[in-house]
């Protein structure tokens, strides 16, 4: 099993997308907090400025889903930036649909991913995951990665739209 | 006193260069940074900058004692949340310690909320160090929440030899 090409997602990907991001969501125990749409999904990554870029794991129709999906896995990430060593890759979301995992199709994003981190010169990918999700943590941690909320001390931080309107009238 | 906060310009990269190793010193990091001006113009100015950078300015005659007029700094981007859409994120906030006390920090957040809710933003996000109290309390006054204590988030990243060796393995 387990032919399966890695592409760069295009606009018709986005219902596909939204309903991987879901199932993510899901796994993390935070399905309901999942607000965007499609259109948001379609304005926010492919107009003129994207916020985001996108790969998706698509298999033959042969090998589509028990629901009949044949896009089976995606990454999300963006480029940011660090004032100490410059521009970094940040890998906001990444999931294989649990049927197809362990063919590899986990690692391969990642090396595309990496690949084009240090393609575009960037020092580092960056990511967050959650401290309960031990299987992830470990397959991070077996390739290298570092936990800098542990090694470190950083903690991350939110502040949600209503105090951003509130600190946003102030002056 | 007075002082103004207004985007930077190429021509503030040597200061903004000397306020980002004045944080880094804060932090107790000063020699991660590898960075230099230049290197922060050429990303920062070109026709797709990877971040953007508000500086904070005082009138000549209430320049610090080593004669420095640019005394504070935000520094940011856009990045995306797939569960709610555009954020806003603050990778800098800095102020002379000569120069706080007089609202600069928060005049610095609050313009950047300003701009975050103009683009579409619904969050801003950034990262603090566990020991850094006065931070920590002045964005809890802030509406922040600690999203690495309430949600268990944890910050990992793949980088130098790390990142090359996941670009380079096959599985």
């Amino acid at each position: 099993m387990a032919n399966f090409i890695l592409r760069k997602a295009e606009p018709k990907d986005v219902s596909d997308i939204l309903r991987l991001i879901k199932e993510l969501a899901k796994f993390e125990e935070m399905e309901d907090q999942v607000l965007l749409t499609e259109k948001d999904l379609l304005d926010d990554g492919f107009g003129e400025h994207p916020f985001y870029h996108c790969v998706v794991a698509e298999v033959p129709n042969e090998q589509q889903s028990s629901e009949g999906h044949t896009v089976v896995g995606f990454a999300m990430y963006y480029f940011t930036y660090d004032p100490w060593i410059g521009k970094l890759l940040y890998l906001e979301d990444f999931y294989v649909m649990k049927e197809y995992r362990g063919y590899g199709m986990g690692s391969k994003i990642l090396k595309h991913l990496s690949h084009t981190a240090v393609k575009t010169r960037c020092s580092s990918m960056h990511f967050i995951v959650a401290e309960w999700n031990k299987p992830s943590i470990e397959f991070y941690k077996r390739r290298g990665a570092s936990d800098l909320s542990s090694e470190e001390g950083w903690r991350l931080f939110e502040i949600d739209k209503q105090y951003l309107v509130k600190m946003s009238s102030k002056e | 006193m007075n002082y103004t906060v207004r985007d930077s310009t190429p021509g503030d990269c040597k200061d903004i260069m000397r306020l980002i190793v004045d944080l880094a010193e804060y932090e107790k990091m000063p020699n991660e940074v590898k960075l230099s001006h230049k290197e922060l113009e050429a990303d920062g100015f070109s026709s797709n900058p990877f971040f953007k950078c508000l500086v904070a300015e005082v009138p000549e005659e209430f320049k610090s004692k080593e004669g420095h007029t640019i005394v504070g700094y935000g520094f940011y981007f856009f990045t995306y949340c797939t569960w709610k859409g555009r954020v806003v994120y603050l990778e800098d906030l800095y102020v002379m310690p000569e120069f706080r006390g007089k609202g600069i920090g928060k005049a610095l957040m609050s313009r950047i909320a300003q701009i975050g809710r103009a683009q579409g933003c619904v969050r801003m996000q950034f990262t603090v160090l566990d020991w850094n109290k006065p931070s920590l309390d002045f964005y809890s006054s802030q509406g922040a929440v600690n999203l690495t204590a309430t949600e268990g988030w944890q910050l990992l990243r793949f980088e130098g030899e790390a990142l090359e060796k996941l670009a380079q393995n096959a599985n």
